[in-house]
């Protein structure tokens, strides 16, 4: 099942390489302009933030990597393969879980087995051990509506994972959730990518977000937005629940809120 | 972390023990005060039984004619079963085909909208005139009562999924098939139970017509005949049969969403 590149090993990432990536929407005078043009490369196993304004593109800077709007303009490749369908290797994560209510949690993880015809018993067995360590064990037969909003953030990052996709791309994933379990479930998500070193582009409003996952840090300007500034986090992993605690993490965030404010974005008097 | 998942409770919502037998006793209770009631007043003061008859009279005919009134149920229950099944049968894979069709969309839908709107019982006569007295006719006008809302609730049903799951299916590589077959078919069930409900109701509802208007059997045909030959107590039998036959068949909707359905049983 794999549309995009060569053989690799089962637990290591993709890398991306988009050069002058730009998309339109529509044509004529309906015609928008999203995004860019951008570079985006990220390495086999990175852990990339894409953060900036609302509109300035960040969804459709993933939906062009995942290969599910074509580019106007320039060229993806996924470990040196031009995109030219959608990525199959991938897992997804939108704001909105997204599971289907007519299945129990894990069935809703094993809609990747049945969908793309896997072997039941092995894509069970880990989707028992993603669903240990996201703490789901006993929920498996529950209805999304008998979830909180946090359990079924697990089980949508449950379903994205159980396939061993070679890249998660991830929407807001936490956007919807509270600070309490917001923080928890990016602890665990650290874990989980710690673990197995998948490529992760993760789109974000939250710089305490973005700083506390990230390898690196891709700073957005308004729409149609451009990559304006790029931050390399260097924080020892795994990152704690108070991020406060290292100094560098004040000055991290504050290079974020000074490009905000040079961009207009922010406009405090 | 792992207490997560055991904290929430089993069976949210669920009433409180016992709550059940009120509301079984609630109804009950109601029933022979308001039937009470009215024997009472119809014996105190004396009203002749072609004009309004006593609940003892047209509860004992259910029993004393019950082989003529079951037998007539019987041909009306076939109706709304043949009539309602063809409308599902029909408007299920149509609504399928409508969505997915842009072009059927545009073609079709003034056409939907205009025989929705149109009250179906007028084309009573006509079909007498095409099809004679007799079952078809009554099937066609039941078919037609209950295919529209069944047509629209599937329509909204199978274009209710969120687009973004289809960028999480494509790139599973979901086939069209599979994503009929996964997806949108179970998303739309919800939607089409809830018009089949109403289905249920506007295909009883036009049983009745059609049988006053096109039969020679069933209860509608059994209630008009009554009500030539001033049968009054027969008349409030068939109602009672009827108001049975139309409890039997949301019994069987319900029965049947909770089989197909377990997981909506909020
Ligand atoms: N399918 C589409 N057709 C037309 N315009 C679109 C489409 N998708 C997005 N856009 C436009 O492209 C721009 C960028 O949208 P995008 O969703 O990528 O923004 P975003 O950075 O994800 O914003 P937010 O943070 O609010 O989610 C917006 O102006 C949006 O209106
Ligand atoms: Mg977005």
């Amino acid at each position: 099942m794999r549309a995009n590149g060569q053989e690799r090993a089962a637990d290591t990432g993709a890398s991306i390489a988009g050069r002058g990536i730009k998309k339109v929407f529509g044509t004529g005078p309906s015609a928008h302009h999203a995004l860019g043009p951008i570079d985006l490369d990220v390495k086999p196993g990175e852990f990339v933030s894409l953060i900036g304004p609302s509109g300035c593109g960040k969804s459709t800077t993933m939906l062009l990597v995942a290969g599910l709007e074509k580019t106007t303009e320039g060229k993806i490749e996924i470990d040196g393969v031009p995109l030219s369908a959608p990525l199959s290797e991938v897992g997804i994560v939108f704001q909105d879980h997204l599971l289907l209510e007519f299945r129990t949690a894990i069935r809703n993880v094993m809609l990747q087995q049945e969908i793309r015809r896997l072997d039941r018993q092995e894509l069970r067995e880990r989707a028992d051990a993603l669903f240990e360590k996201l703490g789901l064990t006993g929920a498996e037969n529950r209805y999304p509506w008998q979830l909180s909003g946090g359990m079924r953030q697990r089980v949508s990052i449950a379903r994205a994972l159980v396939h061993q996709p070679s890249m998660l791309l991830m929407d807001e994933p936490f956007g919807a959730l509270d600070a309490i379990t917001r923080t928890q479930i990016r602890h665990d998500l650290e874990m989980l990518w710690l673990e197995t070193r998948k490529t992760v582009l993760f789109i974000t409003h939250s710089i305490e977000e973005a700083v506390g996952l990230s390898d690196r840090v891709l700073v957005m300007s308004d729409g149609p937005g451009k990559i304006v500034d790029e931050i390399h986090i260097d924080l020892p992993r795994p990152r704690p629940a108070h991020l406060g605690d290292y100094p560098d993490f004040a000055q991290y965030a504050q290079r974020v809120y000074t490009t905000f404010e040079k961009l207009g974005i922010y406009k405090f008097k | 972390m792992t207490t997560a998942a055991t904290a929430v409770s089993d069976t949210p919502g669920r009433p409180f023990k016992g709550e059940w037998i009120w509301s079984l006793v609630f109804p009950v209770l109601s029933v022979i005060v308001f039937l009470g009631t009215w024997e009472i007043l119809i014996r105190v003061l004396e009203v002749p039984a072609w004009l309004v008859p006593k609940p003892s009279d047209f509860l004992s005919r259910l029993s004393t004619d019950f082989t003529t009134i079951a037998g007539h149920a019987w041909v009306t229950s076939k109706t709304i079963a043949f009539g309602f099944a063809i409308g599902v049968l029909i408007a299920v894979p149509l609504a399928l085909a409508i969505v997915s069709v842009r072009s059927l969309e545009r073609g079709l839908f003034p056409v939907i909208i205009f025989l929705n709107i149109m009250p179906k019982t007028v084309v009573g006569p006509i079909f007498v005139v095409w099809f004679g007295i007799g079952p078809l006719a009554s099937v066609i006008i039941v078919f037609l009562m209950c295919f529209f809302p069944v047509l629209v609730d599937s329509m909204s049903g199978f274009r209710a999924v969120d687009p973004r799951l289809y960028h999480i299916t494509r790139s599973m590589g979901a086939s069209q098939l599979q994503t009929f077959r996964y997806i949108r078919i179970p998303a739309s069930m919800r939607y089409i139970f809830a018009g089949m409900k109403i289905g249920i109701v506007k295909a009883i509802e036009g049983v009745i017509i059609a049988e006053f208007i096109a039969s020679s059997a069933g209860l509608g045909f059994m209630i008009m005949r009554a009500s030539s030959f001033m049968d009054t107590t027969l008349m409030f039998s068939g109602l009672i049969a009827t108001a049975s036959v139309a409890l039997v068949f949301n019994g069987l909707m319900v029965a049947a969403e909770r089989l197909l359905m377990p997981w909506a049983r909020q």
